[in-house]
């Protein structure tokens, strides 16, 4: 390899024709004019340091603002005194994900259906109440941790049912698999946001009077069968990228319908798929901001409504610079870990 | 033995599966109605659609079919639905352009101009569209100036913080005519492309479809709008006191909505662009331009209608996604059907399960009608192997 002096290189592709050099200046002072202003606000002309609004200097972010409402973006309401269960779960939350993940191979399922059975009646327990814990009320969740909750448990409900849609589009059975079909096609279909208040007005109303079911869970039920479409539509991709002799030996092997499908099919196919998944709760992340409509304050609706805050009126950049980041965060180190296990795969 | 054997037949126990799931599922439809009817007895709700024809009382800020507040609750249905197609078809025009422009920029040979694009797409892709939707509203929107200081767009519309003020045609009857003109001509076209076709097959001959293409879908359409829009009298908004008066106020709902949808859907066909365009194969470009092609006729004859192909069923899929998204509206009280009929009319009449039913329904007709239309595109462009 020769060395290219990096100047040079740079001359070369930046201004390698009047062109391309033309361009290069339009698009410097482009950026220019958007960063520095931006730069200016954010970073130079902001406060860092203080506690009320006095403390802020006009004309750039007040990062303040931030501070005394950390809390806020991260519990909602969430009583103080008691976060520290929120913490606990997150923490279970976390070591059940590594201990899956770093497990020996032949451990790593058992494993996994252990996790899946204690951990989500567990974070509930803990984020509730009630056995010695102090009830807390789901109207008082909030922020990072609700949007992280709807996430997770909407697609605790989204990923079997995704699975049985899609091996219901695959089967055999005609009927089955027009069921299967109207059931994805319908909810691919029609706005979550709809979903949300069809999920909101509906429940209560279907079923038996007397039976209260909380809103938060109407508003997980109702994504978390928005979700399971997309999700079958994703696991379909992977059973169809799985060559049909699979299935066919482990016919020939003896084994009935669902031991094929539970040793052979779904694990190879599961694998294929997780990209695809992947992206499905990325989109699922997203999309539980639409709880804002049934008043529901994940961390975009905690960002929101602390802008009615009289203390802090005018601080809608700072709420909004600061939300859009931890959403792009999350949502853009997901997608990265998605596009590199679909290169291992490749590979 | 025998029974053993009919238990064991596979046909047998398919149909004994089919036959239960279907049971399962008559048994659980039929409890939630029962629940749901006894439900709406006790809250004293009648079933039916005989709402619909009671008079609104709903004011809606934002219309395009002359509806009032003492017209009924089906044709505020209709204004939602009007406002609906009306987001949706200019945010999905908009966005295929933008997406096409920055989806070409970031295969660009330019390394700063590709990645300029690469990172617009990284940024909108990653954030919530609620998030572009309350961030225009009440961020961008919410921070233009007063009426009295709007930002003038050469003297005839005029941006503020209650939105974007256009002149309107006083009379609309030139611009009807401009429209037949404008469809005739379009008619026209197809027609005569369907002539040259088959002329082609027969003869060989290529007919001058460019120039006639130019002229029938562009020129005469340009003509029929201008003398249409010079033929009018127009109603320019005047600043009057503290607001403009006259013209067509396009609220900031609206605009706040449609740039949310655009900046970010944008992102999405960007990448979709990109990938169509990255899987024609180069040599078919190269082969292009060993037989003489020009850099410009290589990617509009070689390279842009192979890639339709792989572009065109991911496309239908965002342009849906425009669709449902443009219900995202409800959350800053833009008037799609969302917001006016589940939102305004439910909580008037309470008839929850018909309006539902009704607004769901709208979703998924316009969805099949336009996967059916993309559809048939599909299969126009498709590869065929003979």
């Amino acid at each position: 390899m020769t060395r290219v002096s990096s100047l040079s290189l740079w001359r070369e592709r930046l201004f390698g024709t009047p062109f391309t050099g033309f361009t290069s200046v339009v698009l410097v002072v482009l950026i220019a004019w958007i960063a520095i202003p931006l730069i200016r606000w954010a970073v130079i002309d902001a406060t860092w340091l203080g506690s009320t609004r006095a403390d802020c200097a006009p004309g750039g972010a007040c990062w303040v603002f931030i501070r005394a409402r950390f809390g806020q973006f991260m519990y909602g309401l969430y009583p103080v005194d008691q976060r520290w269960r929120v913490d606990i779960a997150g923490i279970l939350t976390l070591a059940g994900i590594l201990s899956v993940v770093f497990a020996p191979q032949r451990l790593r399922l058992k494993l996994a259906v252990a996790m899946l059975v204690i951990l989500p009646p567990l974070g509930i327990w803990l984020l509730s109440g009630g056995f010695g814990l102090r009830y807390i009320e789901t109207r008082e969740w909030g922020g990072l941790m609700l949007t992280l909750f709807i996430s997770i448990y909407a697609s605790l409900i989204a990923i079997p049912l995704g699975i049985l849609f899609a091996l219901g589009r695959q089967s055999e059975l005609r009927i089955i698999r027009l069921i299967s079909v109207i059931f994805i096609e319908f909810w691919r279909g029609v706005p979550i946001i709809a979903v949300i208040f069809l999920a909101s007005l509906l429940l209560p109303l279907i079923l038996p009077g007397g039976i209260g079911i909380d809103r938060l869970a109407r508003a997980v039920i109702g994504l978390g069968f928005v979700i399971a479409a997309y999700m079958a539509e994703a696991v379909r991709g992977g059973l169809q990228a799985l060559p049909r002799g699979q299935r066919e030996a482990a016919t020939a092997l003896g084994l009935n319908y669902w031991k094929a499908t539970g040793l052979i099919v779904l694990p190879q196919a599961l694998r294929i798929s997780l990209p695809a998944m992947t992206n499905e709760f990325i989109a699922l992340i997203k999309n539980t901001t639409l709880v804002l409509v049934v008043s529901i304050l994940d961390l975009l609706g905690i960002a929101q409504a602390s802008l009615a805050d009289p203390n802090w009126v005018g601080m809608n950049m700072e709420a909004y610079v600061f939300s859009g980041a931890i959403y792009w965060l999350i949502c853009f180190a997901l997608s990265r870990w998605s596009r590199s296990l679909e290169k291992k795969r490749r590979l | 033995m025998n029974v053993l054997s009919f238990i064991n037949d596979k046909r047998v126990r398919d149909w004994f599966y089919q036959i239960a799931l279907i049971v399962l599922l008559v048994g659980l439809t039929v409890f939630f109605v029962r629940n749901a009817s006894e439900n709406m007895v006790k809250a004293g709700i009648a079933s039916g659609f005989d709402f619909l024809w009671r008079t609104s009382g709903i004011e809606v800020p934002f219309v395009l079919t002359g509806y009032t507040q003492s017209d009924d609750i089906f044709a505020l249905f209709w204004v939602g639905v009007a406002n609906t197609m009306l987001v949706t078809v200019i945010a999905i025009a908009l966005a295929t352009l933008l997406g096409f422009a920055i989806g070409i920029a970031r295969l660009s040979s330019h390394w700063l101009l590709s990645t300029i694009a690469g990172a617009y797409i990284e940024f909108v892709r990653n954030i919530p569209l609620l998030f572009f939707v309350l961030f225009w509203y009440f961020g961008v929107i919410a921070a233009l100036p007063q009426p009295r200081q709007s930002i003038s767009l050469f003297g005839v519309a005029f941006l503020n913080n209650r939105g974007i003020t256009i002149p309107l045609p006083d009379a609309p009857g030139n611009f009807r005519w401009a429209a037949l003109v404008i469809l005739v001509s379009w008619v026209g076209y197809w027609l005569a492309s369907a002539w040259a076709r088959k002329r082609k097959e027969r003869t060989g001959q290529d007919a001058p479809l460019l120039a006639i293409g130019l002229g029938l879908i562009v020129v005469v359409p340009a003509l029929a709008i201008a003398w249409a829009s010079l033929a009018t009298r127009w109603d320019i908004p005047v600043l009057r006191g503290f607001n403009y008066r006259g013209g067509f106020v396009v609220i900031p709902e609206f605009v706040a909505l449609l740039a949310a949808l655009v900046t970010y859907t944008a992102g999405f066909i960007a990448e979709i662009v990109r990938g169509g365009i990255e899987s024609v194969a180069k040599g078919q470009s190269e082969a292009a331009s060993a037989l003489g092609l020009r850099p410009g006729r290589i990617l509009s004859l070689v390279v842009i209608p192979q890639a339709l192909r792989v572009m065109t069923p991911p496309l239908t899929n965002q342009y849906l996604n425009v669709l449902k998204n443009s219900s995202f509206g409800a959350a800053i009280a833009y008037p799609d059907v969302v917001s006016l009929f589940m939102g305004s009319a439910l909580n008037n009449t309470g008839q929850a399960i018909e309006i539902i039913a009704m607004t769901l329904a709208v979703y998924l007709v316009i969805g099949l009608a336009v996967s059916a239309l993309m559809n048939w595109y599909n299969a126009r462009i498709a590869l065929v192997t003979r």
